[in-house]
């Protein structure tokens, strides 16, 4: 009898001890004049600093808080932030010797921005934020960070960045969804650029202040008072709640406890359709391409000269496979016409080349290609076998793997398996494989996939950030890039026309840049090293009562905050 | 018996030791790596690769990096700045001192991320085993007492489907019901809310607003643990009811009330008991689907968003204190069973 009280004492006191450790910090209580709206993102952001992550949350965030030299608009257009305005050519703010191959660029600063302490946004803060994204140590890693030779003060709100390269990219080098200045009478600099605790504790010169975090469940923003725009911004309180579930995303948003949902899917765009309190906002142009990347080395390896891939190193072979997916049946099924056909890497401003014609689907000439290069089915298993390809040995059978990544979900894998089927049809077998993403990216010490050239072929979306696609061309389909864990030239395509082409596109001149990158879609259609299907509409969903959501893939939702109104 | 604990608390250490070899070694040898591009990167540029080896501790053989999560590197110099010359000692003191690391994703010390969960997984769970053993106690007991009436096969019937049900279709169905489809009559609101501890910019503690918050996770949660204890209790009941000294006590003519409580079910409960102290390391781990769901700030969403991004020092704090728990809460069973049960002796 005793001891059993004293269990149930030591199970009271438990309870209580417990629900003690569970109380939160008290957070400001909401007045009814408040404008007050709630974000919903499934997961929490690592901190302020995309940079280091680039998982989104954070870009989403800082978007909220921090401000860069400049940003990109939805249409692809560069718009100052902190600078007054953007340096080119034509105002003589950019200094290039192209023969030398080198060009400085000078940034003249607005005078009237504050951090939330009242101390001006000055030159030192760039250069203090510059300093800690080189130091080898503790820094980071920004795209052609490795150009700037130095960054040079003229006065408290002009310096000078010189590089040791023609850089075109240089528009937006410190600013666009992931680059921020950051203060340098806040953050720690011994602490170092990529763990610094003003990244989780951030400084405000945006349109607002972080209130209040609690990991894993909510932070608050409340206006920055101190804000440049005169006026702005007009909301009062924004709260960004961490909801895992993407149903229970939905049903917040359809009764109205949440305003505003980030990257919806397509799925969840269609079921809010006909929801009266809510809307969505569609990116004008898309940024991520659904696409097939060939290996054309044999599988398990990495050199298509050496070890040529037995199937696909025939480019009649990847012809037949493009003419034999259904394109439009994956759009309008799988992702509810929430996507559009892409077949060039240039189709959106500011380099639309339009000298590329969308392929046919045409499974019949499809089989017709792969005859022709000496693929057949004998034997009336539906599976075609090696007769007189030059690719491989007589008799090879045309079946191979064909990966995809867990994370997208649902729509991938259908589209996976249509495409399976349909190269079915047509006599390639295809054994369907889907793994998480960083077993398919991983380094190929870390047994990487793509890195390693285990695969035949595989199916993903990338899609380069921004306005400047050099270093995204780079990357993929450059000779340098063919290296394992060097560059993700996963198929190991090297072509010396397409290398010298990507050497002139280092120049400022846009005319001449258009006119290259045109050239090298021409290029890329001749040879087909991978195959582009179709781009994901970027849209996010918000409530009725919450104007100015304009949805882009050039930035996070949050880029115009400061513009939102409540009705 | 002060012998025994020692014994096994010295074994306990041996055990972890082998432990974190094999762990270490799983969790880094797994398929994939932190050097992956997620969310929105397919990929990582190889210059921030090399730095983020260094600034991780990748770029050292496994064995090596085995010994600095252990011991540490600030015996030792390292070469911070990547430039081939070894050229200040480390800051890393190693999980025997206490420090185990940072955590990847978010440059955060991984005690300050586990410190911000567990308080709030230790809060969830210790309610949903509460609730659940009350309920089941009862249940389990009137079960065994009143074998095979319409409410032991009604029960019955419940345990099944209960322990059946999986978690995350049953929360989504009750949010389903309480959140999107009843209101509260007399503010129109929804009933329960969809997730979360608290009410977002409530001030201060607030009792009412934490127990609405608590039902639907709770309910969910518990409804497999009920399930499972009150079949236990029901027939570890059914055993003893059935034992030479039960048949004794009511023949030297106690009431049944006395009987069933005093004889019958404090000797039926030794066994629930040991079960409960062997599942005390769910307190730790949480639920991963409740946690998911309801939007609860929990260790289960810690852990599964390091298994996916590949957070090491993450996945290691949490399998390790969590083989911890396990190991300990097996030696308390066994010490609560003596305490307990005096015919036992644990030698």
């Amino acid at each position: 009898m005793h001891r059993l009280k004293v269990t149930s004492l030591v199970f009271v006191v438990l309870l209580t001890a417990t629900s003690l450790f569970g109380c939160q910090p008290a957070a400001p209580s909401a007045t009814t004049e408040e404008k007050s709206i709630t974000i919903i993102i499934p997961e929490d952001p690592p901190s302020f600093n995309p940079v280091i992550t680039d998982t989104g949350y954070d870009s989403l965030v800082m978007e909220l808080v921090m401000l860069g030299l400049s940003d990109i608009d939805p249409e692809g257009k560069v718009f100052p932030e902190l600078a007054a305005e953007i340096p080119t050519v034509e105002n003589g703010g950019v200094v290039a010797d192209e023969d030398a191959g080198t060009m400085s660029v000078t940034w003249k600063m607005r005078q009237d921005v504050q951090w939330a302490d009242g101390k001006p946004v000055t030159a030192n803060d760039v250069i203090f934020t510059y300093e800690s994204i080189v130091n080898p140590e503790t820094g980071g890693w920004i795209a052609g960070i490795d150009y700037i030779d130095s960054v040079e003060k003229i006065d408290d709100y002009t310096f000078t960045i010189n590089y040791n390269a023609i850089y075109p990219g240089y528009l937006t080098q410190f600013g666009g969804e992931q680059v921020v200045i950051w203060p340098a009478h806040y953050c720690d600099a011994a602490q170092g650029f990529s763990a610094w605790e003003c990244a989780r504790k951030p400084l405000s010169n945006g349109p607002f202040v972080l209130s209040e975090w609690v990991t894993g469940d909510h932070m608050t923003f409340v206006r920055n008072e101190n804000y440049f725009e005169k006026g702005k911004p007009q909301i009062d309180t924004v709260t960004v709640r961490i909801i895992p579930d993407k149903s229970v995303r939905k049903t917040m948003l359809v009764n109205g406890d949440a305003d505003l949902d980030m990257w919806t899917t397509e799925q969840m765009m269609h079921d809010l359709k006909d929801e009266p309190n809510v809307e969505v906002s569609l990116s004008p142009y898309n940024r991520w391409v659904m696409r097939i990347f060939f290996n054309l080395a044999e599988k398990g390896t990495t050199d298509p000269v050496a070890t040529p891939h037995p199937i696909l190193s025939d480019l009649r072979v990847r012809q037949a496979i493009r003419a034999a997916i259904d394109v439009d049946t994956i759009t309008k099924e799988f992702f509810l016409d929430y996507a559009k056909p892409a077949w060039t890497e240039f189709f959106r401003p500011p380099y639309e080349c339009d000298n590329i014609e969308r392929p046919k689907y045409d499974p019949a000439a499809a089989a017709a290609l792969l005859d022709e290069a000496g693929w057949k089915d004998t034997d009336g298993d539906g599976i075609r076998e090696c007769h007189g390809c030059k690719t491989a040995e007589e008799g090879y059978v045309m079946e191979m793997e064909f990966i995809t990544y867990a994370e997208y979900g649902e729509q991938l894998e259908l589209t996976q398996q249509l495409i399976a089927e349909g190269l079915g049809k047509i006599g390639i077998k295809l054994n369907l494989t889907v793994v998480e993403g960083s077993v398919l990216w991983g380094a190929s010490t870390d047994g990487g996939i793509e890195q390693s050239g285990n695969f035949d072929m595989d199916i993903w979306d990338d899609g380069y950030a921004g306005v400047d696609p050099t270093d995204f061309l780079w990357s993929y389909y450059s000779t340098d890039s063919t290296v394992p864990d060097v560059g993700y030239n996963y198929g190991r395509w090297s072509n010396e026309e397409f290398d010298a082409l990507l050497g002139e596109v280092y120049t400022l001149d846009e005319n001449v840049r258009k006119q290259k990158f045109c050239e090298m879609a021409k290029v890329m259609e001749a040879e087909l090293p991978d195959l582009l299907l179709f781009t994901a509409t970027n849209g996010d969903a918000h409530s009725v009562r919450l104007q100015g959501i304009q949805s882009t893939t050039n930035d996070l939702v949050t880029w115009n905050a400061a513009d939102w109104t409540l009705k | 018996m002060a012998t025994y604990i020692a014994r096994r608390l010295l074994q306990t250490v041996g055990l972890l030791f082998i432990l974190s070899v094999l762990l270490f070694a799983l969790v880094n040898l797994a398929p994939g790596g932190p050097l992956a591009g997620q969310g929105q990167s397919r990929h990582i540029d190889p210059a921030k690769i090399e730095l983020l080896k260094r600034q991780f501790g990748l770029d050292k053989p496994l064995p090596m990096q085995y010994l600095i999560w252990l011991v540490g590197n600030d015996w030792m110099k390292v070469d911070k700045d990547g430039d081939g010359t070894l050229d200040s000692y480390g800051t890393r003191l190693g999980i025997l001192r206490g420090d185990f690391g940072f955590s990847f994703r978010s440059r955060q010390p991984v005690l300050t991320e586990i410190g911000d969960r567990l308080p709030n997984t230790i809060y969830l769970t210790t309610v949903t085993l509460l609730v659940a053993a009350l309920i089941a106690i009862p249940i389990g007991i009137i079960s065994a007492i009143r074998q095979y009436s319409t409410f032991d096969i009604t029960v019955t019937t419940f345990s099944f489907a209960g322990q059946a049900i999986p978690e995350f279709w049953l929360g989504l169905i009750m949010i389903l019901i309480f959140y999107a489809w009843l209101k509260n009559p007399f503010t129109g609101e929804p009933l329960l809310p969809a997730g979360g501890m608290t009410s977002v910019g409530s001030a201060g503690f607030d009792l009412g607003d934490r127990i609405v918050h608590l039902i639907l996770p709770v309910a969910t949660g518990a409804l497999g643990w009920v399930a499972w204890y009150s079949r236990f209790l029901r027939s570890s009941m059914l055993e003893v009811v059935h034992q030479d000294y039960i048949r004794t006590a009511r023949a030297k003519g106690l009431n049944n009330w006395k009987v069933l409580y005093k004889h019958a079910l404090r000797n039926a409960l030794i066994p629930l008991i040991t079960l409960l102290a062997l599942d005390l390391p769910y307190i730790f781990g949480g639920a991963i689907f409740v946690e998911f769901l309801f939007a609860w700030p929990g260790m289960g969403r810690l852990y599964y968003q390091a298994a996916l991004n590949r957070d090491y020092p993450i996945l290691m704090a949490v399998l390790i204190i969590g083989a911890g728990f396990i190991i300990l809460s097996n030696l308390l069973a066994d010490i609560v069973y003596a305490w307990l049960d005096p015919r036992i002796r644990l030698e």
